[in-house]
């Protein structure tokens, strides 16, 4: 290179630069004016795809609706709205893995996002995938949302309560559960949501306790009546259910459930030999009537099985509980005595055995005999 | 170009007489000389960078001219069965080929061997009209759903602007020559939205070779185009794939099955455009004028019947495809299709890049052959997306044969660093393939059709290199030192048959030392006087065993021994070379190669 023999350039470097920047403003604005107009236009033609894929998904046509989603996102690649629209279209038709990718790079650039969150969370309950809809349901409940954030972060809380109960996750639906109802008031409508939810997730403790509160509020809410006479019937608490339960069957006489639920409690009650208030007499009388009826039921189940109850080594089964009962029968007797305290619990005790043997045998069973064996779960409960 | 800055003159020893001899200036006229040299430096450097501000500012208008004749003539939403996709692209095939024979002339093709062409053959020389055809008729081109890609039609709209540019300022021939692979840089840097890709690519097919005293211009060039780009269009990475994680290294395999696929299909791809191209050109003149219609046509009637995606550059496709849009069974079509398109397209002579389609067959054959495979393997933890992304940066090595930049270009236009182990195997494995069943790359037989003879980079690669060491001997004569007397030296010299002699200079340097004039000192009874000071001549060049032959040639004819001497002490000798072993050793490796 000859450096002696100075090019243009260099002889006059100011008047060039300052040429070239003005060259270069103006080359910029002419471009952006350019760009701007263009933009404008595809925003135009990308609305207009993105509305009519959300038209075609509501017309129950998803695959033009993705071409036209997808189309709608050449046009306008970083709209937020329409990424999450076709994320959504995508997993709602099964794409399950295109659809984590859109809503995966939605999500590292809003991590924060609670719809993006939620989508994601939809995402991998659908794949059942569940610490994952666990962390992305748990983000869209404390991520940022626009307008109606408390709504849509409840709302978002509750699908995660409703998808852990579908997946019988029901320590961690209790625990969201238990926040919810804490979080805030909650309406009567929503509180007799989440004391079902609560009965759902086996918190009847928590759903008793949800009910009584709806019904505080409005007291004749048969639903809430309802729900707390069988939460009450499931914690064993029969005469806390019947209570509810009459009332729930004189405002719905129509709730076959709550009848149902009530002529058990009655019975339960009927046939307890241990309730409170109940004189020696009586108690006696409801043993020997449970005994009475432990053995009908014996002879129904084995005649239903077609087992022989008069085996001649009857050492297991139905007839060793058969052999067990006739030798009991003459002991009835001693009920009154007071030598023999401890017979009633024996009793007792032995026709539990046989309804527990029976369903095992022949399947759940009806009226008294169903009293008795959820009074034998109930005292086994007690037991534990 | 370079060569006077990175040559080996300058790694070896400063030549005392070559100092000596240079002319006498006053230190006026030095340091102006110096101030100049500097200054042109700076704007030079300065200069890239408006050169990537205006190639930036030419590729986005470029792209939008691009989707609005896109637009204009196929609509918003291509859909198989409608007449646009058979009359628009045949139509225009008809104004492209009509603009391409009267209008624009230079600007058929892809223009990455016209960029070559212009750096090598005409000092940088390529002229503004080229960059207006060529954005005219790629948009046309493109727009009408020719399977080509807006890539390298950017890059010698780059090139051009550059070289434009630096005639309008009057620039020296060889700045002038640099310009071209500047603008190259920044004009695909710019389509690319990937720096890194584009530089490497410039260098790897454009240059030819890596040169320091251009690379800063080049770099420079390519990031001020892509800021420009991104400020228009945004930074978003081309393609959007979930992170890659190999579960298992053995899964390995499974992307070392798509190399091997991948290098098969490049080479299919190579041989059809090398063999219609040939036929094509030599056909009558007039028959041009109809081959982009008729090449237009039977990509429309792909597009009519079912498969519109091989229309156009396609990247929305390639985006669909590695988000598992398509079964594996419809991106093997779409792959095959598109080998066919692109080919009918590219050797009808329509101006047209083949980057896109590249990364379009490899992004389908990726995503058929990651399918196909998690049927056999349903253990394979990789996605469609990955396999689609791989499947690109290997049809790039493979096909393109530059198979650095199909390794970073993977990487950036997917903004994903976790996929880079199994790019290298798969891109290796088909560049590996490519190159023995495909010994000639692409561009090279591009250009050998078209009469011309460029350098290749693949090629400077193959060929051997001869060092310093290959030609040199060890010295078994005296080596003499500059501190002993002359009478000493001359009795040392007896016992040596030779005529000259090398002297170690003190403290450092290296003179050489004739029988007769040693002999005619002591004659002048000069004999006790000390050698240095006596010596006629300043110091000798010296060398290093690892530096190439041709610098010995710099200096064998100055003197006729020169010292080789070790990197880590110059003063210890590892051998001697001269002009005639240079030249012996040039004519043994010349022989070797006739056979």
């Amino acid at each position: 290179m000859n450096h002696v023999i100075l090019e243009p350039i260099t002889r006059r470097p100011p008047v060039v630069i300052a040429g070239l920047v003005v060259i270069a403003v103006l080359a910029f604005l002419a471009v952006n004016r350019l760009v701007h107009r263009f933009q404008e236009q595809e925003k135009a033609w990308a609305r207009q795809l993105f509305e009519s894929g959300q038209a075609d998904l509501r017309a129950g046509k998803p695959e033009k609706a993705l071409e036209e989603l997808r189309a709608a996102l050449t046009y306008s690649r970083d709209n937020f709205q329409y990424q999450l629209a076709l994320a959504r279209a995508l997993r709602d038709t099964g794409r399950t893995e295109e659809s984590e990718a859109y809503l995966i790079n939605l999500w590292e650039h809003l991590p924060q996002d609670g719809a993006v969150n939620l989508a994601l969370g939809r995402l991998y309950a659908r794949e059942q995938s569940l610490d994952k809809a666990i962390q992305y349901y748990h983000n869209a409940v404390y991520g940022v949302w626009g307008a109606d954030a408390d709504t849509r972060r409840r709302d978002a809380r509750l699908e995660l309560i409703e998808f852990l109960l579908r997946e019988h996750a029901f320590p961690q639906a209790q625990a969201d559960l238990i926040t919810l109802a804490a979080s805030e008031p909650l309406s009567p409508e929503l509180q007799l949501q989440v004391a079902r939810l609560f009965a759902q997730a086996q918190d009847n403790e928590h759903a008793l306790a949800q009910f009584r509160e709806v019904l505080n509020q409005d007291h004749g809410n048969t639903a809430a009546l309802a729900g707390a006479g069988d939460a009450a019937f499931r914690l064993g608490r029969y005469r806390t259910a019947e209570g509810y339960l009459q009332n729930a069957v004189k405002a719905d006489p129509e709730d076959a459930q709550a009848k149902h639920l009530l002529e058990t409690s009655s019975l339960i009650l009927q046939a307890d030999p241990f309730g409170r208030r109940v004189s020696s007499a009586e108690r006696n009388r409801r043993v020997r009537r449970a005994f009475e009826q432990a053995g009908k039921r014996l002879e129904s189940c084995a005649s239903a099985k077609g087992i022989d109850l008069n085996s001649p080594s009857p050492s297991t089964g139905l007839p060793s509980l058969k052999a067990r009962w006739n030798a009991m029968k003459p002991r009835l007797g001693e009920l009154n005595a007071p030598s023999a305290a401890d017979m009633p619990d024996a009793v007792m005790d032995f026709v539990f055995e046989i309804e527990q043997q029976t369903k095992i045998a022949c399947g759940p069973p009806a009226e008294l005999d169903q009293a008795l064996l959820l009074l034998s779960q109930d005292r086994a409960g007690a037991e534990q | 170009m370079s060569s006077s800055s990175n040559s080996p003159t300058v790694t070896a020893g400063v030549p005392v007489a070559s100092q000596a001899e240079a002319p006498k200036r006053l230190p006026w006229a030095k340091w102006f000389a110096l101030s100049a040299s500097f200054q042109e430096e700076r704007l030079f450097l300065l200069l890239a960078v408006f050169i990537g501000l205006f190639s930036g500012l030419a590729v986005v208008c470029f792209r939008l001219a691009i989707d609005w004749s896109r637009i204009w003539l196929l609509g918003p939403l291509p859909q198989p069965h409608s007449w646009r996709l058979l009359v628009a692209p045949t139509a225009a095939g008809l104004i492209l080929a009509a603009l391409v024979m009267r209008v624009f002339p230079s600007v058929r093709g892809s223009g990455v061997n016209q960029t070559k062409a212009a750096l090598y053959i005409y000092n940088g020389y390529i002229p503004f009209r080229t960059a207006i055809g060529k954005f005219i008729t790629a948009a046309l081109a493109i727009g009408s759903g020719q399977s080509l890609g807006p890539e390298d039609p950017s890059l010698q709209i780059g090139a051009s602007l550059a070289s434009a540019l630096g005639r309008r300022l009057e620039l020296s021939r060889e700045k002038l020559r640099l310009l071209a692979p500047v603008g190259a840089a920044a004009g695909l840097a710019a389509a690319f939205n990937a720096p890194i890709s584009a530089v490497l690519f410039v260098i790897e097919e454009v240059i030819g070779r890596w040169s320091a005293g251009i690379l800063g211009s080049v770099v420079l060039s390519a990031i001020s185009s892509v800021v420009v780009v991104r400020w228009f269009l945004g930074s978003e990475p081309l393609f959007r794939i979930p992170s890659v994680s190999l579960v298992r290294p053995t899964e390995l395999i499974a992307y070392a099955v798509l190399g091997v696929a991948g290098g098969v299909a490049a080479v299919i791809f190579a041989r059809a455009i090398g063999y219609l191209r040939a036929r094509l050109k030599a056909r009558p003149r007039w028959t041009q004028y109809f081959q982009p219609a008729l090449a237009g046509l039977l990509i429309g009637l792909i597009g009519y019947l079912g498969f519109p995606q091989v229309m156009g550059a396609g990247y929305e496709y390639m985006d669909q495809a590695m988000h598992d849009q398509f079964t594996w069974k419809v991106l093997a079509i779409l792959a095959g299709l598109k080998i066919l398109a692109t080919t009918l397209s590219f050797v009808s002579g329509t101006p047209g890049g083949m980057f896109a389609p590249t990364l379009f067959i490899g992004a389908m054959l990726g995503g058929a052959v990651g399918g196909a495979e998690r049927i056999f393997y349903p253990h394979l933890t990789g996605s469609t997306g990955t396999y689609a992304l791989v499947g690109m940066g290997v049809l790039f090595a493979g096909f393109l044969r530059a198979p650095m930049t199909s390794v970073f270009m993977v990487l950036e236009v997917s903004g994903n660093y976790s996929i880079i182990v199994p790019v290298i195997l798969a891109n290796g494995i088909a560049y590996v393939i490519s190159r023995s069943l495909q010994p000639t790359p692409i561009f090279d037989m591009l250009t050998r059709q078209d009469g011309l003879e460029l350098p290749s980079l693949e090629e400077q690669r193959e060929q051997v290199v001869l060092r310093v060491e290959d030609a040199m001997r060890v010295s078994t004569d005296p080596v003499l030192n500059s501190e002993e007397s002359v009478q000493q030296a001359y009795q040392r010299v007896q016992e040596s048959q030779a005529d000259f002699f090398l002297v170690r200079l003190h403290p450092s340097g290296w003179a050489s030392v004739s029988r007769d004039l040693l002999k005619r000192l002591v004659s002048e009874g000069k004999g006790e006087m000390t050698l240095g000071p006596m010596l006629p001549t300043g110091r000798l060049p010296y060398l290093h065993p690892d530096l190439p032959l041709e610098a010995a040639l710099r200096h064998v004819y100055e003197a006729p021994l020169v010292p080789v001497v070790s990197r880590a002490d110059f003063r210890k000798l590892e051998g001697v070379i001269s002009r005639e072993a240079v030249l012996n050793k040039y004519k043994v490796v010349s022989r070797e190669e006739r056979g």
